[in-house]
């Protein structure tokens, strides 16, 4: 299998503020950007997002709804997504000739954005690995204050292990 | 009940709390067994009426428990230790204060599982159950807590166990974990780089030396190495009293 | 056969006491000392004088249950020893009755651990209550040491007890109690 199909360029990790709180590279391919320009790339895709997640269309609720049991015919007038059941996520992928932008959005509004070839399969799988890694090694340490940049030694070593394991 | 001026003033020494004849069972209580508690204390029975004593100490010597809420237990401790220190020691100290009533019931606990694992039952005969020494040397201390004690805690023996090299400290004892489960999920930042939250289990050892009347400091010091970054070095400092008398033990050929 | 039976912390400070009589043979469990109204302190005082004997055996004998470690003619008081590991002693004080042929006790403390078969043929029952040192009162004496500290490492256990606070528990006298008529 080519490495390229494989890649992991870079993780991008943005507070429910829209906040740069984390930012590594793991394999060279994208030029880099100044520490000002990733903190405006941060800020901008926060505000992107929150657009994005606020046109998706809203559907009324059809009339074959369950609530036909439900006693008193002043059925409530909701809506449901697309894809009921599941809050809109907004902007998921970003895709260029040489690298594809996926954004993973925690519950608690925690923004992580991987860069990647284009041809790397499995995008998922590797999110939630680093959501693991993130709920491990960053939330359940003391001395990390929420919203604030990550400085977690320990998480740095185990992804970076993880994704040099896996490439 | 005829009972004699002579014995009844007995019971008040005794302070016979609840004991059948002292008289309590005549109080609207009837149809009570003699050893269930008696509410007059103002003690609150739980409603199945079990108490504490009457839960079984093997019970949950298999159970499990989860690394993650443990995790968040740990953390929210060291972030409560961490609420005006003065630094890093003091912050060392509180939690070595936190592990120490620890270690103190623990090793009760530890000399009771296993003097009723070595017989089945409790009241079984003596002569199927050996019930373990107390130690009485630093070795059988250390032992104690390299083996028994770390299997309590952590499931697996600590891994390594050293005497100081250094003829000026004879007393100095380390014991070394390569990766210690409270520290698991810890990163420490750089500008505290000389704290180690395993003060908490250095804390656990002093309650454990202490309880077995050997006083000893005891503290945790950092010494990663490539294969493991959080390789923990306990260090035991024991106290002049002690080495005075495992010289006086030595001689006397007590092991 | 009459008991006092002390809890005493690693500081020396007495957390527990219980007086109690034998249950054995028809005793109606129910202590009899045969010291004066006036001098019921006699026991602690008692049991306190040999703690002395009990650290000194504390360092040459590794086990949790000393046995019978010493002996107050004069009362004809023997005293038993259990030693948990964190420290805490039991003591436990036992006087026989007095028997009207016997006077006080024989034996001295000293010879007690080898001593303890020859006293056998006196007792006029073969029960307990009648031979302190005899190896039958050792196990049950040993039988009732570790049922209470059994007791005693559940109330170690506790969030709400601190190690050298008095024990409060009705509970844990309840318990103690019981394991005192079912052993001795």
């Amino acid at each position: 299998m080519p490495s390229s199909t494989r890649t992991v360029f870079s993780l991008i990790i943005i507070n429910k503020a829209g906040g740069l709180i984390y930012q590594r590279e793991y394999q060279a391919g994208l030029r880099s950007l100044s520490t000002n320009d990733y903190l405006v790339l941060a800020g901008t895709f926060h505000g992107v997002h929150a657009i994005t997640r606020s046109i998706t269309p809203k559907l009324p609720v059809a009339q074959t709804s369950p609530a036909l049991t439900s006693p008193g015919g002043s059925a409530p007038v909701g809506f449901s997504y697309p894809n009921p059941g599941v809050p809109a996520s907004g902007l998921e992928h970003l895709e260029t000739e040489k690298f594809r932008l996926t954004c993973f959005q925690t519950l608690t509004g925690t923004k992580f954005l991987l860069f990647t070839d284009p041809m790397t399969g499995n995008v998922d799988t590797i999110m939630n690995k680093i959501y693991e890694l993130y709920a491990d090694y960053v939330m359940k340490n003391p001395f990390y204050q929420l919203e604030m940049p990550v400085r977690c030694e320990a998480f740095d070593r185990h992804l970076g292990a993880w994704l040099r394991g896996r490439t | 009940m005829a009972a004699p001026p002579r014995h009844s003033a007995m019971l008040s020494v005794s302070n016979a709390v609840g004991t059948p004849q002292s008289g309590s069972s005549d109080k609207s209580q009837t149809a009570q067994p003699p050893s269930t508690p008696q509410p007059t204390q103002g003690l609150r029975v739980p409603s199945n009426r079990k108490t504490i004593y009457d839960r079984h100490l093997n019970r949950s010597r298999n159970a499990e428990l989860s690394r993650a809420s443990f995790a968040y237990l740990f953390a929210e401790m060291v972030t409560y230790a961490q609420r005006r220190v003065t630094g890093i020691q003091d912050l060392e100290k509180r939690l070595n204060e936190q592990g120490y009533p620890l270690g103190l019931r623990l090793l009760d606990l530890l000399f009771y599982r296993t003097t009723t694992t070595s017989s089945s039952a409790l009241s079984s005969s003596s002569t199927s159950s050996s019930p373990p020494n107390r130690p009485l040397r630093i070795l059988t201390l250390l032992h104690l807590i390299h083996g028994p004690l770390w299997r309590l805690l952590f499931g697996r023996s600590a891994d390594a166990l050293e005497h100081s090299v250094s003829p000026d400290t004879p007393n100095e004892y380390m014991i070394t974990d390569n990766d210690p489960l409270v520290n698991t999920y810890i990163s420490v930042p750089r500008e505290m780089n000389q704290l180690n939250c395993a003060a908490f289990v250095a804390g656990i050892i002093e309650g454990v030396c202490d309880g077995c009347g050997f006083e000893a400091k005891v503290s945790a010091h950092n010494q990663p190495t490539e294969m493991w970054p959080s390789r923990t070095v306990f260090l035991l400092g024991f106290g002049e009293s002690v080495m005075e008398r495992e010289k006086v033990l030595e001689r006397a050929g007590i092991k | 056969m009459s008991y006092y039976f002390t809890i005493l912390s690693p500081t020396d400070t007495p957390i527990f006491n219980i007086a109690f009589g034998t249950s054995k043979g028809g005793g109606d469990g129910i202590a009899r000392f045969r010291f004066p109204d006036t001098a019921q302190y006699m026991n602690q005082f008692i049991i306190h004088s040999s703690l002395d004997i009990v650290e000194e055996a504390q360092w040459t004998n590794g086990g949790m249950y000393l046995k019978h470690i010493d002996t107050y003619p004069p009362a004809a008081a023997y005293i038993s020893a259990f030693l948990t590991p964190s420290g805490a002693r039991f003591l436990l004080l036992h006087q026989p009755p007095q028997l009207p042929n016997s006077g006080s006790g024989s034996g001295l403390g000293s010879s007690s651990l080898l001593g303890s078969s020859g006293n056998l043929a006196r007792g006029s029952t073969s029960s307990i209550a009648a031979n302190p040192t005899s190896p039958q009162t050792e196990e049950a004496v040993r039988q009732f040491m570790t049922e209470v500290y059994e007791n005693y490492v559940k109330t170690a256990m506790s969030p709400f007890y601190k190690q050298g606070m008095e024990i409060r528990s009705p509970v844990f006298r309840t318990r103690v109690n019981a394991a005192g008529k079912k052993w001795l």
